[in-house]
């Protein structure tokens, strides 16, 4: 298994929609315990392929208090939405900014294995706010979106700020 | 999709109920085994360094919020009072960003739902980023608080070491070595070092001690070779002393008669495996670590639940050759090690601790066959528990005397040697061998 880099935005690969998987295979297989390991040592309760720079439509949740209950969903699709609330939301590609969203509260969902059968749940609290979530970013969409121009440029300066601090000295120039 | 960091994995709200129950009497390693379980792995280290840093300093650290406060924080708002502690010290010895520290501290107080403690929190760390300088110049102006030791054991230690007080007390602030004890008995310490450079791990050998290793950076157990093979143990250099003296031969009945956490025993074996060991100790849940450290070793021993100060049972009916008192004492040897022992001591402990000591020597010395050797061993650096314990002794044992320990480590006392901590990488131990005649 191996730890993936999950991309930041403004990364443009962040709007790249992913496509249908057609064959589940190993490499398929391998992808999700990659984006498992990867989303808990981020930490984090969700995270889609297009974060990893993989257009393969695969997300992954466990929003478990022990973080033992992993869910992998390939080609996952909302049928039904119900009700509306608010809830403070934060993304692994969006590192430290946290603001409100507004989600159905409960949802009915199909999607299929990794085994590629299908399955159809329905899901309320966390669970069906981290699906919403995660299936955006199947389409190319984050939780910012919908923000005021103004606050997303904020966070935009702010993020780009960070990745330049973050990049290292270059050898050679530091006496 | 990423969760707000909550209350319970912040690691500074952790920090901060850590250092409250320190203040009720635990020590960090008991609430480091059970306080990081909603902490990332990434945080860890820094839990652990605010919790150290903080027992630490925390004498000096309550001078300068003293000075910074009109009045003092109600002792119930234990976790108030740790969290302007732990902001005091991260701007004055940690590598955090000023604003961060101040930030981060006064965000970990809202979790705390301490909402009337937001506002003080940060006027005083950005009054102590001001002042700094002055109010860092004050603390050193008293000993106290300039060596952040409580008063009574700092004119304890002035006392019994009126030459090297200070430097006692500056390595008592210093990190210690992370220091490896080589099982020589499997390899020669120059090839563990090999095997060390091998795997990118600097470390230096130690003079005095031929088993003795000090790494130049502190790493997690799991990354030393052979660790759980048994090839090393973690041991600080002072500590390994012990086996060297007891001297036991091949064939030798040998008692560890405080033997938890079985370190020592753990050695002795290490040095002469064709012996009968004994290892007794009068706490069952720490005599489960010794079984664990003799495992992962490799050696065994008959590990015994018993008193010794009240010698009853099998252990005690019989007579050995060689006898290993490390006997339960203030530990004051070890704070850098423990910096929470400045805190959970008391002054009416010495004088307890003391009382035990006379009464395990008298004890266990019956055990002892004549010409055999026991070794008194404490991680004290108090002369009530170290010469002033044994010429007492001495005085009423009459087919007791004193092995002088020829050395070029530590300094001889009326009976007995000492190292100090810090002096030869070692922390402070005391050790005096008598023979029965």
């Amino acid at each position: 298994m191996a730890i993936l880099n999950i991309l930041h935005f403004p990364d443009p690969r962040l709007r790249n929609k992913a496509q249908v998987v057609k064959s589940f295979d190993d490499n398929l297989r391998k992808l999700a315990a990659d984006m498992l390991e990867t989303m808990y040592q981020a930490p984090g309760v969700g995270l889609a392929s297009t974060q990893v720079n993989d257009l393969r439509r695969l997300v992954v949740i466990d929003v478990s208090e022990s973080h033992d209950d992993p869910l992998c969903l390939v080609n996952p699709e909302i049928l039904e939405k119900h009700g509306e609330h608010k809830m403070e939301e934060g993304c692994l590609s969006v590192p430290g900014v946290y603001e409100p969203v507004t989600r159905a509260t409960d949802i009915k969902v199909r999607a299929q294995n990794l085994e590629g059968e299908t399955i159809e749940f329905e899901a309320d609290d966390l669970l069906a706010v981290c699906i919403q979530h995660e299936l955006d970013h199947l389409d190319g969409k984050l939780f910012i979106d919908n923000l005021s121009n103004l606050k997303r440029q904020r966070i935009r300066k702010k993020l780009e700020k960070e990745e330049r601090q973050a990049q290292p000295e270059p050898i050679g120039q530091a006496l | 999709m990423g969760m707000k960091p909550g209350a319970k994995s912040n690691p500074r709200v952790v920090a901060a109920q850590l250092l409250r129950q320190l203040a009720n009497g635990r020590s960090i390693s008991d609430l480091l085994e059970q306080g990081l379980g909603n902490i990332t792995a990434r945080d860890r280290g820094l839990v652990k360094e605010f919790c150290f840093g903080v027992a630490r300093w925390r004498p000096r650290l309550e001078a300068i919020a003293s000075k910074l406060m009109s009045k003092p924080i109600k002792a119930k708002e234990g976790e108030v009072q740790a969290l302007i502690l732990l902001g005091i010290y991260q701007l004055a010895y940690m590598r955090v960003a000023p604003h961060a520290a101040v930030a981060e501290t006064v965000e970990a107080a809202r979790l705390l739902d301490k909402r009337w403690a937001v506002g003080l929190i940060n006027a005083l760390l950005r009054r102590f980023q001001r002042e700094r300088e002055a109010l860092l110049s004050m603390a050193d102006a008293d000993p106290v608080s300039r060596y952040a030791m409580p008063g009574w054991l700092l004119k304890r230690i002035r006392t019994d070491w009126p030459e090297q007080w200070e430097s006692i007390l500056q390595a008592y602030n210093q990190h210690p070595p992370m220091t490896l004890r080589v099982n020589l008995s499997l390899q020669s310490r120059a090839d563990y070092l090999a095997l060390l450079a091998a795997s990118g791990i600097q470390a230096t050998p130690v003079d005095a001690v031929a088993s003795a290793v000090i790494l130049e950076q502190p790493v997690d157990v799991d990354q030393l070779p052979g660790f759980s093979s048994g090839a090393v143990s973690v041991q600080d250099a002072g500590a390994q002393l012990a086996a060297v003296l007891l001297e036991s031969q091949p064939g030798m009945q040998v008692l560890d008669a405080c033997a938890a956490p079985g370190g020592k025993s753990g050695h002795i074996l290490e040095s002469t495996p064709e012996i009968q060991l004994t290892a007794l100790d009068l706490d069952e849940a720490r005599l489960a670590r010794v079984h664990e450290n003799l495992r992962r070793l490799n050696q065994s021993a008959a590990v015994v639940l018993g008193d010794a100060a009240n010698p009853q049972g099998e252990w005690a009916s019989r007579q050995y050759d060689r006898i290993l008192l490390d006997v339960p004492c203030s530990a004051t040897g070890v704070i850098r090690r423990h910096p929470d022992i400045k805190l959970l001591r008391r002054s009416e402990d010495i004088a307890k601790l003391a009382k035990t000591q006379g009464e395990i020597l008298r004890a266990i010395w019956p055990m002892l066959k004549p010409g055999g050797r026991l070794l008194y061993a404490t991680c004290s650096l108090f002369s009530q528990e170290n010469e002033a314990q044994v010429q007492a002794f001495l005085g009423i044992q009459a087919d007791a005397r004193e092995r002088v320990i020829e050395a070029k480590w530590g300094h001889p006392r009326s009976v007995g040697r000492q190292t100090l901590p810090g002096e030869a990488s070692m922390d402070g131990f005391y050790y005096a061998c008598l023979e029965r005649m």
